[in-house]
């Protein structure tokens, strides 16, 4: 529990005004980030991002949603200043990431995909350095220090080396570090991938906390629940572009009705008996039926009212019906409906995606 | 999170904390930080790192120091006569501790560049370059550790020198003078290190390489032995080695006489003619090293895509 009284991760203002970072057009301010025609294409041809459009107005919680490769980190690199954009324009901030990215670092966090911390320090010593490097004024370091290993649980062991700590621990290290400046923009690049649902929790609480005092954040996870509990609007990436966008809610709705999963005796071809008959019953004009490991997923508008004569008219075929739920539809749904396959948080943690 | 009246209470001074922050913005904010803000934070960042890490001080300590004393144990009495024979009157501690200098600032060298790996390797590197740090300071903070630390850890060799019987001639400015020579020398293999490191971005490879050509350069140079009694390939290797002018330039020092075996000079007709040469022969291998160094450590942190 962190302590009620001394808050480390404060908004950058109070109700809603946030500093004026740019000193420029309101309208331009009340953007946190403003991306047109972005394209990035690497030295071996690799087109990773190829003509993205974004808007994240200030205050927003937004989250970037993609398979492996599709350019979510290569985005957030571009917008954290590591990579220069091959042609576009993109503002953080207000300000321009070729021109001024000097003035975009100092007015954004970053937590990288990768946890990075540095293990020969301790946890106080972390954020102490990160304290320094984003000149948090000297007299505010002490406090800020000791309310953020508060806020991540880690001020039992603030004076152990991080080499220590396990990957959740230092993953919420990392968290800690990426905001010692109280920016009014945060990027979280998958910021809970491996860590405990305790852990995550934890996180998303505190995310949701400055997200709530005015810090834009954009986040990008592997988790569709995370995105789902969290984000105010989404986007989906694929091959370097953006393809939908919209709130979660939005999303769903456009996957276009409910789901019916079936399960059945899978033996004898039934499955592909029972996908023929899905498709062919006539109440769902609509539906797209998917083979799933124990028998069929509907997508119809009238799942709810017609799926019980879709059981009955499969059991008459001579298919035993094992089990049926009928269910809203979830972000995971949404990302199949999109990018044609499951989003696989697993598959995700294995392959790197350092560029 | 406890109960909602915590959090509101949170809120509350909160908002009061940040009414000020409105006022000052982050970018006034950071104004506090300078360059030389910027270069003192990473050399103390990096000076804990050095304090913490074994193979930093295992490394360029302890193995020079054993050097140090197998070297002047074993080889003492032969070596003694044979450097006795080139210099009159010298024991060979005397003659050593220079060389050993010169081997603690090579060594420490090598985990600049080690340093810079690891950074890379547990991404805090990266992290870095996002901070508003000026990345110049970053760098110039991170070599001055090194140097720092190689100037401590070359008293250190002076110290235990004086203790086995070596004598600095030329007292303590001659002292401070070694550990001047020490420092030059050290930059070209600092910025190699690094070179390696930034081209192989791997921790064991730099290590390796490095490594790997410590001893070859001490001991096809004057470091040992004096030239004239090694081989006539040595020799030749040696009058290209910089450690060669590293050891001449600080032996010089040491015995308060020229010993340069290279360049003949005697304009100063004094231990200058001996520290003049090494120095001026040091300093141009470091710029060109450095600018190495410079350059691919730039591009490295550049945000142009590769």
């Amino acid at each position: 529990m962190s302590s009620p009284e001394s808050d480390p991760v404060g908004a950058p203002s109070h109700d809603g005004h946030r500093p004026d970072v740019n000193g420029s057009t309101v309208a331009e301010g009340e953007r946190a980030i403003d991306i047109e025609n972005l394209q990035v294409t690497y030295a071996d041809g690799t087109e990773a991002l190829r003509g993205v459009d974004m808007v994240v107005p200030e205050g927003e919680f937004f989250g970037f949603l993609g398979p492996n490769g599709a350019g979510k980190t290569t985005t957030i690199k571009v917008l954290a200043t590591l990579l220069a954009p091959t042609s576009g324009a993109v503002r953080v901030n207000g300000f321009n990431v070729r021109a001024e990215s000097q003035q975009i670092r100092e007015s954004i966090g970053y937590m990288a995909q990768e946890t990075s911390i540095d293990p020969e320090l301790t946890a106080q010593e972390n954020i102490s350095f990160a304290c320094e490097a984003y000149g948090v004024p000297r007299g505010e370091r002490a406090q800020r220090v000791s309310d953020l290993l508060d806020l991540v649980d880690l001020t039992d062991v603030a004076d152990k080396t991080a080499e220590e700590f396990s990957g959740g621990m230092q993953k919420r290290l990392d968290a800690a570090t990426a905001l010692v400046h109280q920016p009014p923009l945060v990027f979280l690049d998958e910021p809970t991938t491996g860590l405990d649902p305790k852990a995550r929790n934890r996180l998303w609480e505190y995310f949701r906390r400055i997200n709530n005092r005015g810090t834009t954040i954009f986040l990008t996870t592997q988790y569709l629940e995370e995105a789902d509990q969290l984000c105010n609007r989404l986007s989906v990436i694929l091959n370097g572009e953006i393809v939908v966008e919209g709130s979660p809610a939005d999303l769903k709705r456009r996957v276009g009705g409910e789901i019916l999963d079936v399960e059945i005796d899978t033996g004898g071809g039934a499955v592909d008996r029972s996908v023929a008959i899905a498709t062919a019953f006539e109440p769902f004009a609509d539906a797209t039926v998917e083979r799933t490991e124990t028998g069929i997923s509907v997508t119809a508008e009238t799942a709810r009212t017609h799926g019980t004569e879709l059981l009955v008219a499969l059991r008459d075929k001579g298919i035993t019906v094992t089990g049926f739920n009928i269910r809203a539809p979830t972000l995971d749904d949404v990302f199949l409906a999109i990018t044609g396959e499951h989003i696989e948080p697993e598959q995700a943690a294995d392959e790197e995606v350092s560029r | 999170m406890s109960a909602s009246s915590s959090e509101s209470t949170a809120s509350e001074s909160l908002s009061g904390d940040s009414a000020a922050e409105v006022a000052v913005g982050p970018t006034a904010e950071r104004s506090s930080n300078t360059f030389f803000g910027d270069v003192w934070v990473n050399f103390k960042r990096w000076n804990l790192k050095a304090v913490r890490n074994p193979f930093v001080l295992v490394v360029s300590l302890v193995q020079p120091i054993i050097f140090l004393f197998l070297f002047t144990e074993v080889f003492g009495n032969v070596a003694g006569e044979a450097v006795n024979r080139g210099i009159p009157g010298i024991t060979y501690e005397t003659y050593l501790v220079p060389a050993i200098a010169i081997q603690v600032a090579l060594a420490a060298a090598i985990t600049s560049g080690v340093g810079l790996v690891n950074d890379i390797e547990n991404g805090m590197y990266e992290k870095v370059l996002v901070t508003p740090m000026n990345r110049t300071a970053v760098f110039v903070g991170k070599t001055a550790s090194e140097v720092f630390r190689i100037g401590v850890q070359i008293t250190i060799i002076l110290g235990l020198g004086a203790l086995i019987g070596a004598e600095i001639a030329t007292g303590v400015m001659g002292a401070l003078g070694i550990i001047g020579v020490g420092i030059l020398f050290s930059l070209w293999f600092v910025a190699f290190s690094n070179t390696l490191a930034i081209l192989t971005r791997d921790q064991e490879s730099t290590i390796i390489g490095a490594n790997l050509l410590q001893f070859p350069l001490l001991f096809l140079s004057s470091a040992f032995l004096p030239l004239g009694i090694l081989p006539g390939w040595i020799q030749t290797f040696a009058r290209l080695n910089p450690v060669t002018y590293g050891v001449d330039a600080a032996r010089s020092l040491m015995l308060g006489r020229d010993v340069m075996t290279v360049i003949e000079l005697t304009r100063f007709q004094s231990v200058l003619d001996g520290v003049v040469p090494g120095v001026a022969v040091l300093a141009a291998v470091d710029l060109v090293f450095g600018a190495v160094a410079v350059y691919l450590l730039s591009r490295a942190s550049s945000s142009d895509v590769k």
